[in-house]
C-alpha cells in the first residue's frame, strides 16, 4: 500500500516531534507540577502539596521581583547596544565594499567562543586591582586611578558591565544579519534618492531602515530571547553579586534550586519565567512573522 | 558545490568513526564503582585534593583501596552534592564536605559513630567534635581544619625607621597587633607610598564573624537556640571595626574575596591581612614578599582571640553501593592525618599532627593556628541548613552595603528581619 | 498560506541565494549598489573606524592568549602587564596536567559529535517533510519547534537531569548530548527548512519517475544536493554543544564533564588559578576560532539564515 503524502510527512516528522515532546515538553510539565509542592532537597524526602504557596512566596520575594526587573534591563541593554553597534558596523562594511570582506571574518571570531570563556576574558579585563581596562584608562589619563570604576564591584553599574561580554560576543551576529539585509536594498532606489539630494541620515532613516524592518525584527527577537536567558557569562563574572545587583532570572532559579535546596520554589520561579518567555515569544512570532504573508 | 559535497562525505566518514568511539565508551575520566574491586571515588575541592593525595597513596598500600579523585570548585562542589542528593543518584563514595554544608547533607550521609572512639575524640579540636554531630550522629570525620590568623610583613614591622616613626605617632612599640586598636593603628600607619595597611573583604563573611566572636557575642547570627542575634551589640561593634578599616585598604572592597585579598598580600600591596593559615606555606617563591612574612594568632577584642574554624569533613553518602570501602578509606584518612601536612595545602585535623610539626622551620603558621583554634571564644558557625542562603542573600550583600557607607545599625536590623524570614518561613 | 514558508519569506533574499551556495554573488550585487562610499575622504574615515573597531574587537582574545604565556604570579600582577615579561608555558603545563582536563576534551568532543549527529538525523527528514508536503501538521510542528527555542534551559535542566538519571544516562556524554540536542534541534530544523526550500522540486520528481522510493529520492537525490546546507547545520549544532555550559553544569559530574565546566572549576575558594585558567580557555577556543577562518562562508550563510547563536 502506498502511503499518502500526508502520512509520509507525519512519519518523517515523528522522530523529531517525539524527541522534543519527551525531552522538552515533558520536563517542562514536571517543572510546572513540582511548582505546587514543597520538596525536600534530599531524594526520597518528604513532598507536600502546597497549592500556590510557592508562587505567593516567589512574588512576595524581593529577589524574584528584582531578578525579573534586572533580566528585563539586561536584555534591553544588550539588544540595544548590539543593534546600534551591529548596524554601524554593517553600514561601514557595506560602504567599504569588497575590499573590507576579509575583515568581516575577523569580526566574526567572537561568535565561535564559548560564553563561559568570554565571561572569563572580560572579568579578567574588568576585575579590580589587576584588571587591564582600569589600568589602561588610567594610563590614558581618563581615570585618575585604575580602580576608580569598580566595573564588577559597584552595584550601580555591574549589570551593565556584565553585559559587555554578551555584546562583544554577538554584535557580529547582528552585524552579519543586517549586512545580509543591506545586500537586498536595491541600489537604484538609493541612487535615485541621492540624485534627489537626500542626505545620508535621510537615506538611513527613510529608506534603509524601513526596508530592513523584517530582518531587524528577526534579529532583535532572536537576540532578545538569548539575552533574557543569559547565565554563563554572568555566573563566571560576578555570580550575581555584589548585593545581587547582577542576579538575573536564570541565576536566581539555578541558585534557589541547587544552592538553597528549594526545588519547589525554584520550580515556581522557573514556571513564571518560562511563561513570560513563551508569552513574549508568541507575541513576537505573531506580530513579526505573520505580516510576511504579502511579501 | 561539488567540492563541498566531497568535503561533506569526508566529514561524515570521520564523524561516523568518531561516533563509533563515542558510542562504545561511556565517557572518560570516570570511576568504575564496582563494589568488588577495592576502589573509592572521592569528591573533593582543589585544596582537599592536594591534602588527600598523600593519604590516598598510603591507604592504597595499607588497605589495597585505590582512590579516584573528582575535583570540583568550591561552589560547584556544594551544588553537585545537593543536586546528586536530590536526584538520589550519587557518582561518588566519599565526599569532602565544608563544615557549613554538614546540616544540608546530614540526612543523606551515613553515620560514622564507630569511627569516633574516645581516643579519636581526644585528638580533635573540641569545636569540631561538636560540629560533626549535628543530630545525634557523627556524620563527618574531620580531615583538616583551618582558621584565620594574622599575616604581616616582618620586614616592614622590623624596619628601624618604621619602628621609630610608629612609636612617635602612637606612643607604643610597633609589633604584630594583638588587639583591634593596634590593628587599626598599624593599618593606618602602613597606608602610605602606594601601599595599604590591610584589606577589607566585602565579598566574604567569615572574617567579620570572627570579629563578632572577638567582641563577645554568644554566637554568630544565630544563638544556640536558633534565635537571630545579628543585631546585638557585638555584631554592630564588629561591623563598625570591619568597615572602619576601609580607609586603610584598597578600593573596590565590595568584590574583594579570599582570592583577591590573598593576591593583594602576595603582590606586596598590603602590609597585613587576616587570612587562612594555609596561605603561609603557599607564598610563591617569586612573590615580592617571599621570606618576609610573619604570622601571629588572630587579633582579639573584648572577649580575647577568636576565630571561625574552617574544617572539612569526609562523609559517606547513604546512596553509595560501596560503603564498606568508603568507610575504610575515611578511617585510614584519619589514621594518616599527619601526611596531609606535607601537601600543598598543608593542613591537618588532629591536634597531635599540628603539634608534631609546629616547632619545625617552615611551619611557623602552626603555632598561631593552634592558638587561634584553641582560643576560648573560638566557635563554629551555626548548624542550619539555611546557612548558605543566609550568607548569599543576607550577610554578603549587607557587608557590601556597609563598605559602601551604609549605617551599621540599620543594616543589621534589616539583616535580622531577612534572616528571620529565612529560618522561620 | 502556511506559516513555514512565510517564515522564510521574511528573509527570502539572502536565504535562497545562500542556500544555493552563492553567498558571494549576493554580496556582489549589493556592493555594486548604492551603499558604497564614493568620496575619498569618507572612505578614509570609514577605514579608520573599521581599524579601530577591529582592534577593540580582536584585543580581548589576544590579551587572553598573551596572559596565558605569563608566569602564574605575573598573571595577576598589580598593576597588570600587557606583554609577558618572561614567556613561559607553565600555565599550559599546569592546565593540561591537571587531572580530568584532557578527559574533558574527549568528553566535549564526544558530546558534540553525538549531539550533532542526533540533530541531523532528526532534523533533516522533519525539515524535508515540512517543506515538501505543506501539511497543517507541518506548520504546527515548525511553530512548536521554534517555541522550544524560547524555553530557558534552566527550566528544563533539573527535571531533565532526574529523567536522564532514571534511565541510566546520568553523567554520560550521551545524556548530555540529548540535552544539547534540545537546543540544537529546533535550530537545525529551521536551517534545514530554509536550505531544502531552495532545492528545485523537479529533481526528486525525476528520481521518482526513475523508480526511486520517496525515501530513496530524499537520500540519493535531495541530500547530496543540499549537502552544503547539511554541513552548515552540522557546524552550528556542533558549536552549540561545544560551547554549552548550563546543561553541562547540571548534568555532568565525574564521567562526562566537558571543558567549559572544567574552565569554570578553576575558580576555587582560595585559589589563584587565573594563569592555568587562561591557558585552558585559549586551548579550548583556538580550534573554533580557526574553524571560523576556514569555514567562514558557511558560517556566514548559516548565521544570516538561521539568526542563530546561543
Amino acid at each position: 500500500m502506498r502511503l499518502t503524502d500526508r502520512r509520509f510527512a507525519l512519519l518523517l516528522m515523528a522522530p523529531a516531534a517525539a524527541f522534543l515532546a519527551l525531552f522538552v515538553a515533558y520536563p517542562l510539565l514536571r517543572l510546572v507540577y513540582d511548582s505546587f509542592f514543597r520538596i525536600s532537597p534530599v531524594a526520597g524526602g518528604p513532598r507536600e502539596f502546597v497549592g500556590l504557596a510557592n508562587y505567593a512566596a516567589a512574588f512576595a520575594s524581593e529577589a524574584f521581583m528584582g531578578a525579573g526587573w534586572r533580566t528585563l534591563v539586561y536584555t534591553l541593554v544588550v539588544v540595544t547596544a548590539e543593534f546600534a553597534l551591529g548596524l554601524a558596523m554593517a553600514l561601514v562594511f557595506a560602504a567599504l565594499g569588497r575590499r573590507a570582506q576579509v575583515f568581516r571574518t575577523v569580526f566574526l571570531y567572537p561568535l565561535m567562543i564559548a560564553p563561559i570563556v568570554a565571561g572569563l576574558l572580560w572579568k579578567f579585563l574588568m576585575i579590580d586591582n589587576f584588571g587591564l581596562l582600569g589600568a589602561l584608562l588610567a594610563q590614558a589619563g581618563i581615570l585618575s586611578d585604575p580602580n576608580q570604576i569598580g566595573w564588577l564591584s559597584d552595584p550601580g553599574i555591574v549589570l551593565y558591565s556584565v553585559a559587555i561580554p554578551d555584546v562583544w560576543l554577538t554584535t557580529s551576529f547582528m552585524c552579519l544579519v543586517l549586512f545580509a539585509g543591506l545586500q537586498n536594498v536595491p541600489g537604484d532606489l538609493l541612487e535615485a534618492a541621492r540624485l534627489d539630494g537626500a542626505r545620508p541620515t535621510v537615506l538611513l532613516f527613510r529608506i534603509i531602515l524601513p526596508l530592513l524592518r523584517p530582518v531587524i525584527a528577526v534579529a532583535l527577537v532572536v537576540r532578545g530571547i538569548d539575552a533574557a536567558r543569559a547565565f554563563d557569562t554572568i555566573l563566571i563574572q560576578t555570580n550575581g553579586g555584589p548585593q545581587s545587583a547582577s542576579e538575573v532570572m536564570s541565576l536566581l532559579v539555578y541558585r534557589t534550586m541547587v544552592r538553597f535546596g528549594d526545588p519547589g520554589l525554584a520550580s515556581a520561579m522557573g514556571t513564571v519565567y518560562l511563561v513570560a518567555m513563551l508569552a513574549v515569544a508568541v507575541v513576537a512570532l505573531a506580530t513579526i512573522w505573520r505580516p510576511g504573508k504579502d511579501t | 558545490m561539488l567540492s563541498s559535497h566531497r568535503a561533506l562525505k569526508r566529514t561524515l566518514l570521520a564523524g561516523a568513526a568518531v561516533t563509533a568511539i563515542a558510542l562504545t565508551s561511556c565517557g572518560v575520566g570516570g570511576p568504575t564503582s564496582d563494589p568488588n574491586s577495592k576502589s573509592v571515588t572521592v569528591l573533593v575541592e582543589a585544596g582537599g585534593h592536594a591534602e588527600l593525595t598523600p593519604i590516598a597513596e598510603q591507604c592504597e598500600k595499607d588497605t589495597g583501596i585505590k582512590t579516584t579523585f573528582v575535583e570540583l570548585p568550591y561552589e560547584g562542589l556544594f551544588n553537585r552534592l545537593t543536586s546528586e542528593f536530590s536526584s538520589g543518584q550519587v557518582s561518588f563514595d566519599v565526599a569532602a564536605v565544608d563544615s557549613v554544608w554538614l546540616p544540608n547533607v546530614k540526612d543523606a550521609v551515613q553515620p560514622l559513630d564507630d569511627l569516633f572512639t574516645d581516643e579519636a575524640k581526644k585528638d580533635i579540636f573540641p569545636a569540631l567534635v561538636a560540629e560533626a554531630k549535628p543530630d545525634g550522629h557523627f556524620v563527618g570525620m574531620p580531615v583538616w581544619t583551618n582558621a584565620e590568623v594574622l599575616f604581616y610583613r616582618k620586614d616592614l614591622f622590623e624596619d628601624p625607621a618604621n619602628k621609630a616613626a610608629f612609636k612617635d605617632r602612637y606612643g607604643y612599640d610597633l609589633a604584630a597587633p594583638t588587639t583591634w586598636e593596634q590593628y587599626q593603628d598599624a593599618a593606618e600607619f602602613f597606608t602610605k607610598d602606594g601601599m595599604f595597611g590591610t584589606d577589607v573583604k566585602g565579598g566574604v563573611e567569615t572574617e567579620w564573624l570572627a570579629h563578632v566572636l572577638q567582641a563577645g557575642s554568644p554566637g554568630v547570627v544565630l544563638d544556640k537556640d536558633g534565635k537571630v542575634i545579628i543585631d546585638n551589640e557585638a555584631h554592630r561593634e564588629a561591623l563598625d571595626f570591619y568597615v572602619g578599616l576601609a580607609k586603610s585598604a584598597p578600593s573596590g572592597a565590595a568584590q574583594v574575596d579570599w582570592a583577591a585579598a590573598q593576591n593583594l598580600f602576595y603582590q606586596g600591596k598590603t602590609a597585613m591581612t587576616r587570612f587562612w593559615a594555609h596561605a603561609y606555606r603557599q607564598i610563591p617563591a617569586d612573590s615580592p614578599v617571599a621570606g618576609k612574612v610573619g604570622v601571629a594568632p588572630m587579633i582579639g577584642g573584648e572577649a580575647g582571640v577568636a576565630g571561625i574554624p574552617g574544617p572539612w569533613y569526609l562523609s559517606v553518602p547513604k546512596a553509595t553501593k560501596n560503603a564498606e570501602n568508603a568507610k575504610a578509606f575515611v578511617k585510614c584518612a584519619f589514621d594518616h592525618n599527619d601526611l596531609a601536612i606535607g601537601s600543598k595545602l598543608g593542613l591537618a585535623a588532629r591536634v597531635s599532627a599540628y603539634e608534631k610539626f609546629q616547632d619545625q622551620a617552615g611551619y611557623e603558621s602552626f603555632g598561631p593556628l593552634v592558638e587561634t583554634l584553641s582560643a576560648r571564644a573560638t566557635a563554629t558557625r551555626p548548624a542550619t541548613d539555611k546557612w548558605q542562603q543566609i550568607v548569599d542573600t543576607v550577610l554578603v550583600p549587607m557587608l557590601q552595603k556597609a563598605v559602601a557607607g551604609g549605617d551599621s545599625a540599620t543594616l543589621l536590623a534589616e539583616a535580622k528581619a531577612k534572616v528571620e524570614d529565612i529560618v522561620n518561613p | 498560506m502556511t506559516l513555514a514558508p512565510s517564515l522564510r519569506r521574511t528573509e527570502a533574499g539572502p536565504t535562497r541565494k545562500a542556500a544555493a551556495g552563492v553567498v558571494r554573488r549576493a554580496s556582489r550585487t549589493a556592493e555594486a549598489g548604492g551603499l558604497e562610499a564614493r568620496r575619498r575622504g569618507t572612505r578614509v574615515i570609514l577605514w579608520t573606524a573599521l581599524a579601530a573597531a577591529l582592534v577593540l574587537y580582536g584585543f580581548p582574545f589576544l590579551y587572553l592568549i598573551l596572559t596565558s604565556f605569563k608566569t602564574p604570579s605575573e598573571t595577576i600582577a598589580v598593576p597588570p602587564t600587557l606583554l609577558p615579561t618572561t614567556w613561559t608555558l607553565e600555565n599550559y603545563a599546569g592546565a593540561l596536567g591537571r587531572p580530568g582536563v584532557l578527559a574533558s576534551f574527549v568528553n566535549s568532543l564526544q558530546t558534540a559529535v553525538v549531539s550533532t549527529l542526533l540533530s541531523l538525523v532528526l532534523a533533516v527528514p522533519a525539515a524535508y517533510a515540512v517543506t515538501r508536503f505543506k501539511t497543517p501538521a507541518g506548520s504546527v510542528f515548525v511553530l512548536a519547534s521554534l517555541v522550544t527555542r524560547m524555553v530557558p534551559p534552566v527550566a528544563v535542566g533539573l527535571p531533565l537531569a532526574s529523567m536522564l538519571g532514571s534511565v541510566g544516562l546520568a553523567d554520560t556524554p550521551v545524556g548530555l548530548a540529548i540535552a544539547h540536542t534540545t537546543v540544537s534541534l529546533p535550530l537545525s530544523i529551521w536551517l534545514m527548512c530554509s536550505f531544502l526550500d531552495a532545492v528545485p522540486r523537479d529533481l526528486e520528481e525525476a528520481a521518482l519517475v526513475d523508480g526511486c522510493s520517496r525515501l530513496g529520492a530524499l537520500w540519493k537525490v535531495v541530500i547530496p544536493v543540499v549537502s552544503g546546507g547539511v554541513s552548515v547545520t552540522a557546524i552550528f549544532a556542533f558549536l552549540a554543544s561545544w560551547n554549552e555550559f548550563l546543561f553541562a553544569l547540571l548534568l555532568t559530574a565525574v564521567r562526562s564533564q566537558t571543558t567549559p565546566v572544567v574552565i569554570a572549576n578553576f575558580q576555587t575558594q582560595f585559589g589563584l588559578d587565573w594563569g592555568p585558567m587562561t591557558a585552558l580557555a585559549a586551548v579550548y577556543s583556538i580550534p573554533v576560532v580557526l574553524l571560523t577562518l576556514f569555514l567562514q562562508r558557511r558560517i556566514v550563510a548559516g548565521m544570516t539564515l538561521g539568526a542563530v547563536k546561543g
